[in-house]
């Protein structure tokens, strides 16, 4: 056999062309994708940039546009009621977090070890999408009606308060986190266990072996290793909860007394019911910054801060 | 034995409804190197897995050091086990993933220290330490996984097929570190494998399975030598025992085979078998000699394979394939006419209809 190192050693320098020829090969994937990505930023850019334009404009209802600078951003951060929904919005979207992370988190784990009806809760996890928010806030409401409502239906039964769960400011929100958690939770599900069933089991039972109990496997194997989906999954709650909007329009259109009334929901009153477009623009601004910074600290904490995606590096 | 170290009695594991290990019983001896070993599917990486207490045991008991298993973790065994899939922590450095288990098991900081040093040290782990497991090559993985087996310091080693993910060079060269490795610690060790030159090379006992049962066990050149069923005569030796079937003819003054085709193969002087019986005649390739023309068995060279320092040529006659180790450098290619010469004196019989030894 010939040692690498001669081989390595008699291989001629590559030419210009070939090294020309070398740098096309390397671009044809990028070529491939650049049609698609062009055209996603291309709407994206159109949207968002308009957004913005709209943000720094007076526009009346005739579409007519004069510039006003930062002044529709100045008069929305003085709304009390503008500052009293960013505060339901941020309780909104860290409950929603909480709860919804665990639950899909607790649910991946069953249909990791139960197995049974993974393939037909892969199917059905995609319901919530289909039927939509405005189906899903229908629903809720009928759970959750004060009389004849399936909820105070089995309290009654049972002999205790029924309360007047919509009706309520306290109550109502936390039916909207539920019925937001309901929406969003089986995909970030999927993704939770898509991330387990990529973890080679004979690593569990190395850690079985090496006398790691259930609880110290969870912390220091499965969690450690699902990191990077467990950003992708964050990702995806915490955009729908900033963004939710129809669920809560339909469920409890913002009351009571404004207890639900999150920044998307300001939006849509601001501009498609009083049509101040400039500042509803600011509210689309506000919230795409939020969307935008956030996911970007996910993916530097999980995604790139992976200490296996810097080892690799 | 009374130095009896592991010891199976009539173990079975069934998965639902099905059967897989039929009762097995084995006695191993402290620090004995012990290879199962099997085709795939036999049940040997579920025993191993019951040995290490991965997997529930059906029926019977599992004694380690004299104390049945049965029903005590994994963890409180004293085994380490190395898998196939190596199965390092992927997101810990070799430094942590050695140091996984003490830390579970508390252990104090300077025995950790000092056991991951001394492991490091006879694997040659030492500039690999703070690198992950992707940054290691396959051979390093190997040697990672085979540390975090020793900073156990287990009284028992498990190991599933550790080699077969590497190539065949360095296979070679993990087999010989094994094997050194188990002359310096003297822990008892089994180890599965479906190579049965990796069983021949490594074992002081070879335990062949099959299809849940344990075909036979002994030493290697034991097995080797005096296979007791057909599968083990078959299963062991590479290339193949050439294995044919026949009868038993009397043919004055002594009894042979006719294995058809006009082929009459010699019987030992002592066999102990009457004409009309049906067997199986066995020969090592290494014990057909090529003869003078006219000689033995007449047949054609149909491959010819130059190994250095032996020859391996495959021969037809008869209708049978006859496979044919020689030690000399033979001048032959395919087409050529041959006569082969069985050595009487290593046949090996089998009763065609039990597939035993006779
Ligand atoms: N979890 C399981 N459920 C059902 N049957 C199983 C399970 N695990 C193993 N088996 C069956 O048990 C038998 C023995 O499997 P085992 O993995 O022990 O074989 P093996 O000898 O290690 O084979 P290989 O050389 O391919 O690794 C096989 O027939 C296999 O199909
Ligand atoms: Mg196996």
């Amino acid at each position: 056999m010939v040692p690498m190192s001669m081989i390595q050693d008699g291989a001629p320098p590559l030419t210009a062309a070939e090294r020309f020829h070398d740098f096309l090969q390397r671009l044809v994937p990028y070529a491939l994708v650049i049609p698609g990505l062009v055209f996603v930023l291309g709407v994206l850019g159109y949207a968002v940039a308009g957004g913005v334009v709209l943000s720094l404009n007076e526009t009346d209802m005739f579409l007519n546009q004069t510039f006003v600078g930062l002044k529709n951003y100045i008069d929305i951060f003085k709304d009390p009621r503008f500052q009293s929904s960013l505060w339901k919005t941020i309780v909104f979207v860290v409950s929603s977090i909480t709860l919804g992370i665990a639950l899909s988190m607790m649910f991946a784990l069953t249909l990791y070890h139960v197995g049974f009806g993974r393939r037909f809760f892969r199917g059905l996890s995609l319901v919530p999408y289909f039927v939509s928010g405005i189906a899903t806030a229908v629903m809720f409401r009928f759970i959750f009606t004060t009389s004849g409502g399936f909820v105070n239906y089995v309290l009654g039964g049972l002999g205790l308060p029924t309360p007047s769960w919509l009706g309520d400011p306290v109550l109502a929100f936390i039916v909207a986190v539920l019925a937001n958690c309901w929406f969003m939770v089986p995909f970030a599900t999927l993704i939770l266990l898509g991330g387990l069933q990529t973890i080679d089991r004979d690593i569990y039972d190395a850690a079985t072996i090496d006398g790691a109990s259930g609880a110290q496997t969870f912390r220091r194997i499965t969690l450690p290793l699902i990191k990077p989906m467990m950003g992708v999954s964050l990702i995806w709650v915490s955009y729908i909860s900033f963004s939710t909007f129809d669920i809560i329009l339909a469920l409890t259109a913002g009351g009571p007394l404004r207890a639900t009334e999150l920044v998307s929901v300001y939006m849509y009153q601001i501009a498609f019911l009083q049509l101040d477009f400039g500042q509803g623009s600011v509210l689309m601004v506000v919230l795409l910054t939020f969307n935008t910074v956030l996911s970007l600290v996910y993916l530097k904490i999980f995604v790139f801060g992976d200490r296996r995606y810097k080892a690799a590096r | 034995m009374d130095n009896t170290f592991v010891e199976f009695r009539d173990l079975r594991k069934s998965y639902g409804a099905l059967e897989v290990l039929h009762g097995i019983n084995l006695a191993i001896g402290k620090h004995a190197f012990v290879v199962l070993v099997g085709p795939s599917g036999c049940g040997k990486s579920t025993l191993l897995r019951m040995i290490a207490g991965l997997e529930a045991i059906t029926a019977g008991t599992i004694s380690i050091d004299g104390r049945v298993v049965n029903r005590i973790h994994a963890k409180d065994r004293g085994i380490a086990m190395v898998f196939q899939s190596y199965a390092l922590y992927p997101h810990m450095t070799v430094r942590e993933n050695l140091s996984f288990s003490l830390e579970m098991a508390k252990t104090p900081k300077d025995v950790m220290v000092a056991r991951i040093e001394r492991a490091a040290g006879i694997l040659h782990l030492d500039p690999l330490l703070d690198r992950f497991p992707a940054q290691l090559s396959g051979g390093q993985r190997q040697r990672v996984a085979m540390g975090r087996a020793l900073v156990r310091e287990p009284a028992l080693f498990l190991f599933d097929e550790p080699l077969s993910n590497l190539d065949a060079k360095l296979r070679v060269e993990m087999r010989a570190e094994i094997k050194a490795l188990h002359q310096r610690l003297q822990s008892t060790t089994i180890y599965v494998t479906h190579d049965q030159v990796e069983a021949m090379t490594m074992a002081d006992l070879v335990v062949v399975m099959n299809d849940g049962r344990i075909e036979q066990s002994g030493r290697p050149l034991e097995l080797y030598d005096h296979p007791a069923t057909l599968f083990v005569a078959e299963f062991l030796g590479s290339p193949a025992m050439n294995l044919l079937r026949g009868t038993v003819v009397s043919r004055s003054p002594e009894k042979a085979v006719d294995v058809g085709g006009g082929i009459l193969l010699p019987l030992p002087e002592d066999a102990s078998v009457t004409a009309g019986q049906d067997v199986v005649y066995g020969m090592r390739p290494e014990h057909l000699a090529i003869g003078k023309p006219g000689q033995g068995i007449g047949a054609k060279v149909s491959l010819v394979e130059p190994a250095g320092w032996e020859t391996h040529l495959h021969a037809e006659g008869g209708g049978h394939i006859f496979r044919v180790i020689s030690t000399k450098r033979l001048d032959v290619v395919p087409g050529d006419p041959v006569s082969l010469v069985p050595d009487a004196g290593r046949v090996h019989l089998f009763d065609a209809a039990s597939g035993l030894r006779i």
